[in-house]
This record gives structure tokens, C-alpha cells and sequence, in this order.
């Protein structure tokens, strides 16, 4: 593997043709007028033949496989929500919100909640704060530095399964290599993933392991692609490095900083693999998050109407973060 | 010669200059280093336990060079965890088929056309990709009992187009935008039919991209844990299911187990040598193009 970091090849670029690749559209959404000669005029009427018929049945199979395997289980899944469908009771219909009183009751879902937030919010943070760094520090293109980039991108490949497993080997009280480093350094040995305080930061950490280098994989390639002369123009006039990257090259990445916090709530929110392999859910309640909560509740347990109904919580609760986020994003 | 303190300093200071002068580097330097070792450690055990045997896996401190051996590969290979990579192959391998077969075409069309309610569409797979899978696969689950599609290969491979058709249509649209439109007009003045046109010319252009996308859909469906977990029976378990159920049952040691993981990791390791240009923009939805 190269230093270059997930650099594109040469594409053709539309410019070489002479024409840029698309028109403004024109009324009705078809492409804007253009005054062309008789091949031309050929081509374009070809296309709105070929848009009617050849993109209809293009597109079509895959709209409906979509629409199949999204839109009717989350619709049944909401429907469900009103049920209480569980491994004793076959009842769908009355519809209630007995579900949803639950939850508001329940303390058990309160610390699910509070745990929800307190693992995506500390995931993210982290995950976006050291990938930027690490990002920024790969950035760098001297040829000590250029050797690590390949090392970052190795988490990124690996099954969330197998990076649990060999985590909870090394966070291992008794067995694990961590512990016995620590003991070697006479620090406090924690009882990583049996006691209730150390779980959470467990998983985080574990967590960060394939989040951090995501971060900063996308960091890095903004950088890459980013404007060489206002940093040199800034360069010039003398300012110093700390405002050259706060007031020139941050602003020049903050799409993709943003757009990589938001792939890591997304990943945080939907997180399975290490739940279930470092802790399933434990000690106690001290891992248990919505999403592992959905799956305990409807399939462990059988509570199929209840868990559907923590699943249109789950959904409720990602859209807060995601539309800020997504606001954020699209005011850059 | 009398010693001064300042001959007897001199090779210190000349140290410290090169400190100041170089310290961005330095400082960067050691991050990347403990940053390394951070990344590192974990997949140094998995490697590493993978080719011991029981006593040096458990052994404290840990016995950093072994006699590799190779007993854990044949003895997992050996019983049903060879079914259950074989399981992982075909289930990989179709969904990424079913994927490409209907999201190429869809992505072709979604990039050239007008296609009306085109923001409707880029919604709706927005939230297909950020919606939790527990969403779709618990009610999945349930139609499923009804239809007998669990523990079958269609029923999963179905199941993982919801994340999986959603992600090509929307990269295969982007790779299929940086193809100048003039293009397919092209190959139709020279009397390409339009089939013949995407076959020959079109396709052809994107290639590196198809490649790209081909090979991330079948990663994700490789290493994809939760969906298999809930669909699948004794017929068709996955890979990364059979090894989350090993803990601390048929497999006695952590060798066999770590060996179970290099079985996962090496073959998503390969692929990704072989798409690293492309992975940041499947990464981030073909955003950040470098």
C-alpha cells in the first residue's frame, strides 16, 4: 500500500469535452437548452427516449427491493409498536399505548436512555476530537509519517466480532495483556469489563479503536484535497501555525469533519457487535443501550410489541443529534 | 584542557537545538507511535494467539515468540466452522450480486435522469442507511416466521439490502456523474443502441468505481453480525456468528478462537488492499472524493 491515502485515480473530467456535464435543467426538469447542431439535436431527443422508457425499467426493480425490504418492516414494525404481541400473548389487535406508557414509567428504560446518550455522545466526541488530531498529524508529509497512514486504515477492514473478541482477550482481569502491562507499570488494574464503573469506558474504548481511524482517514483525505494557497497566502502574511489551521484549514474541512461525526453517531447509535461480545449488556444495567435494549427485549425475552415499540424510540431519539448534524452540514 | 561547563554542555545543547528545530516532528512522531501501538496491539494478539498453542495463549507474561503452529487452523477448519465460512462466502457473494444486478441500472438512471421525485428517493436512502438495523430485521424476523425465509440464504441476503441497495445506488450514482453525459451520446451518434452503449462504453469508464462498490458491499455483508445473528438457524450461520457463539462453549481455548478471527479478518484485509483508492469515498458516501 502506497502513502497515498485512498487517492483517486485521473477520471475523464467533464471540462476536456468542452461542455460542462450537465446543463441547467430547463422547464419540466429536463436539461436546459443548449443551441446545437443536428447530431446534437439527435442525441438529446435519443435521450428523453431513453429517459422514458430505459430509466423507468432501470430503476424500477431496484425502488421496489428498497421499498420491500425498508418501508413495509418499519411500517409493520410501527404497527407492532401498538401491540403486545409477546411469546404468551398472540393478541395484535386492540391497538394500545400501553408500550409507550411503559416506557415513560419504566425506570429501566430511563438508565437505558441515560446510557444511550452517555456511550454516543462520549463515543462521538472522543471519535471526532483524536481523529482529527490524527488525521491532522498524518497529514504531514514527511516520510516518517507518510509510513503510518497504511496502519490507521487497518481497523477500518477488520469485523466488529473480531476486533470484540481480541479486545475482551486483552481487557481480560486475570488473563489480559493490558492488565499485566499496567501491573508491570504499577498502576491500578481495573476489573475492565466484569464491574459496572470501568464497563462503559471499556466499550468506548474499544469503540474508538475502529472509530478514531475512521475519523481520520476522512481527515485526512479533506486535507489532502484542500486549497494549497490561502495557507501559503497566510504563510506569508506571517501568521502563525495555530491560526493558519484555525482560521484557514479547519474552516476548509469542517464539511468533512462534520460529515465524519455524523457517520460515527450513526455507527454509535446502531452499535451490536461489542455489546454483545464484551459485555452483553453488563455488569447489571451498566452497558445496556437502546439498540442492544430492542434486541434483549424482542428476542431474548419474546417482548416483540414492546421491542418494537424502544425501536421507534431508538428512532426518535438518533433524529435529534442526526438533524442537527445534518443542519450543520448543510449551512457550510 | 581545563573543562568549561560549556565544553562539557556542548553535546546537550546541541541536542536541545535539534530539538527545537525539529520538535513539531517529534512531537508528531510520538503520538503516531503510541496512536500505532494502540491500533496495533489487538490485531498483534489475534495474529499472534492464532499460531499458538492453548498453554502459551494463556500465558502471563505474555510469550511474545512461539513455535507457530498451525494445529488451531485444521481443528477449527476441520469440524463446522468450515460451513460456516463457506455460509459467509455465499451469503456475501449473492447479496453483493443482487446488489450490483439492481443497483448499477438504478444508479445509471438516478445519475442521467431527470427522474421525478429524485428528492424524495435521496431522502428516503438517506434514512435507510442512518435508520438501526434492529428496525427492519425484528419486524424481518417476524414476516419471515410466516413465510419460512429463516435460516434460508435468500431471507438473509434480502434482508441486507436494506442497508446494501440503498449504499450502491447512491455511490454508483456519484461515480456515474463524473462520466460526462456527452459520452453516451457519443457512442449513440455512432449507432450504439442505449444497451449496447452502457455495456461497451459507460460501464467500462466507471469501472474502478464498480469495482470499489462491488468489493465494500461484499465487506459489509462479510463481517455483518447482528442481522445474521437474528435470521439465521443451523442451516446457514454465518461466520461472525459462529465465532460470537464459540465463546465459552465447543471452542476450549483462545487460540482456536483468535485462529476463528484471522479466518474473518484476511480475506476483508486482502480486499481492502485492493480498493484503498476508493475506500474513503465509499466511506463517506463519495463526499469526500481523495
Amino acid at each position: 500500500m502506497s502513502g497515498q491515502l485512498g487517492l483517486e485515480g485521473p477520471g475523464p473530467q467533464p471540462e476536456l469535452l468542452g461542455q460542462p456535464s450537465r446543463r441547467p435543467p430547463g422547464p419540466a426538469g429536463r436539461p436546459g437548452p443548449v443551441r446545437p447542431g443536428p447530431a446534437r439535436q439527435v442525441a438529446l431527443r435519443t435521450w428523453s427516449a431513453f429517459d422514458r422508457k430505459f430509466f423507468r425499467i432501470a430503476a424500477i426493480p431496484a425502488f421496489l427491493a428498497v421499498f420491500v425490504v425498508t418501508v413495509i418492516p418499519f411500517l409493520a414494525g410501527f404497527g407492532l409498536s401498538f401491540s403486545s404481541l409477546n411469546s404468551v400473548d398472540n393478541h395484535v389487535f386492540p391497538p394500545t399505548l400501553a408500550n409507550y406508557k411503559t416506557i415513560i414509567t419504566d425506570p429501566v428504560t430511563h438508565t437505558v436512555l441515560l446510557n444511550t446518550v452517555i456511550y454516543v455522545v462520549a463515543a462521538v466526541v472522543l471519535e471526532t476530537g483524536f481523529g482529527l488530531l490524527l488525521g491532522v498529524l498524518l497529514a504531514s508529509k514527511h516520510r516518517f509519517v507518510t509510513g503510518f497512514r497504511v496502519i490507521f486504515l487497518l481497523p477500518l477492514t477488520v469485523a466488529s466480532v473480531a476486533a470484540a473478541i481480541s479486545w475482551s482477550a486483552l481487557l481480560n482481569t486475570s488473563q489480559g495483556w493490558i492488565n499485566y502491562y499496567l501491573g508491570l507499570l504499577h498502576l491500578p488494574q481495573p476489573n475492565w469489563l466484569a464491574s459496572s464503573a470501568a464497563a462503559m469506558p471499556s466499550v468506548i474504548i474499544t469503540d474508538m479503536w475502529s472509530g478514531v481511524p475512521v475519523v481520520a482517514v476522512i481527515v485526512l483525505a479533506a486535507l489532502i484535497g484542500a486549497p494549497r494557497d490561502p495557507i501559503e497566502a497566510a504563510m506569508v502574511d506571517g501568521a502563525s501555525a495555530w491560526n493558519r489551521f484555525r482560521y484557514v484549514t479547519f474552516p476548509a474541512i469542517m464539511p468533512a469533519v462534520v460529515l465524519a461525526a455524523l457517520l460515527r453517531t450513526v455507527a454509535a447509535f446502531q452499535q451490536f457487535a461489542l455489546f454483545e461480545v464484551l459485555t452483553g449488556g453488563g455488569p447489571g444495567l451498566s452497558t445496556t443501550v437502546i439498540n442492544f435494549y430492542v434486541y434483549q427485549q424482542t428476542i431474548v425475552y419474546g417482548n416483540v410489541g414492546y421491542g418494537a415499540a424502544l425501536g421507534v424510540l431508538l428512532v426518535v431519539v438518533m433524529a435529534v443529534p442526526l438533524l442537527l448534524l445534518f443542519a450543520l452540514m448543510r449551512r457550510r | 584542557m581545563v573543562k568549561t561547563a560549556a565544553t562539557v554542555n556542548q553535546p546537550l545543547r546541541a541536542r536541545r537545538r535539534f530539538l527545537q528545530r525539529h520538535a513539531g516532528l517529534v512531537v508528531t512522531l510520538v503520538l503516531l507511535v503510541l496512536g500505532a501501538i494502540f491500533v496495533l496491539l489487538p490485531l498483534y494478539w489475534l495474529l499472534s494467539t492464532a499460531f499458538k498453542n492453548g498453554n502459551d495463549a494463556f500465558a502471563l507474561p505474555p510469550r511474545y515468540v512461539t513455535k507457530p503452529t498451525l494445529s488451531n487452523f485444521t481443528q477449527i477448519l476441520g469440524g463446522q466452522f468450515a460451513h460456516y465460512v463457506l455460509n459467509s462466502v455465499i451469503v456475501a457473494i449473492g447479496s453483493t450480486a443482487v446488489a450490483l444486478l439492481l443497483g448499477v441500472p438504478a444508479g445509471y438512471a438516478f445519475a442521467r435522469s431527470p427522474v421525478r421525485g429524485a428528492k424524495v428517493f435521496n431522502t428516503w436512502f438517506v434514512l435507510a442507511y442512518v435508520a438501526p438495523p434492529v428496525v427492519f430485521i425484528i419486524p424481518l424476523y417476524i414476516m419471515y416466521q410466516h413465510l419460512h425465509l429463516l435460516d434460508t440464504y435468500q431471507g438473509l441476503i434480502l434482508a441486507y439490502e436494506t442497508g446494501l441497495l440503498p449504499f450502491t445506488i447512491w455511490l454508483m450514482r456519484v461515480y456515474f456523474n463524473e462520466v460526462p453525459r456527452e459520452l453516451d451520446e457519443a457512442a449513440w451518434i455512432d449507432g450504439c443502441s442505449k444497451m449496447r452503449a452502457l455495456w461497451k462504453v459507460v460501464l467500462p469508464t466507471v469501472w474502478p468505481g464498480l469495482t470499489t462498490v462491488g468489493l465494500l458491499v461484499f465487506l459489509a455483508s462479510w463481517g455483518e453480525y447482528f442481522g445474521a445473528l437474528i435470521l439465521t438457524g443451523p442451516h446457514t450461520e454465518t461466520a461472525p456468528v459462529a465465532v460470537e457463539g464459540y465463546i465459552g462453549t465447543t471452542f476450549a481455548n483462545w487460540s482456536e478462537l483468535a485462529a476463528a478471527g484471522v479466518v474473518l479478518v484476511v480475506p476483508a484485509l486482502l480486499a481492502t488492499i485492493v480498493v484503498q483508492r476508493g475506500f474513503v469515498r465509499g466511506l463517506t458516501f463519495g463526499a469526500v472524493k481523495q
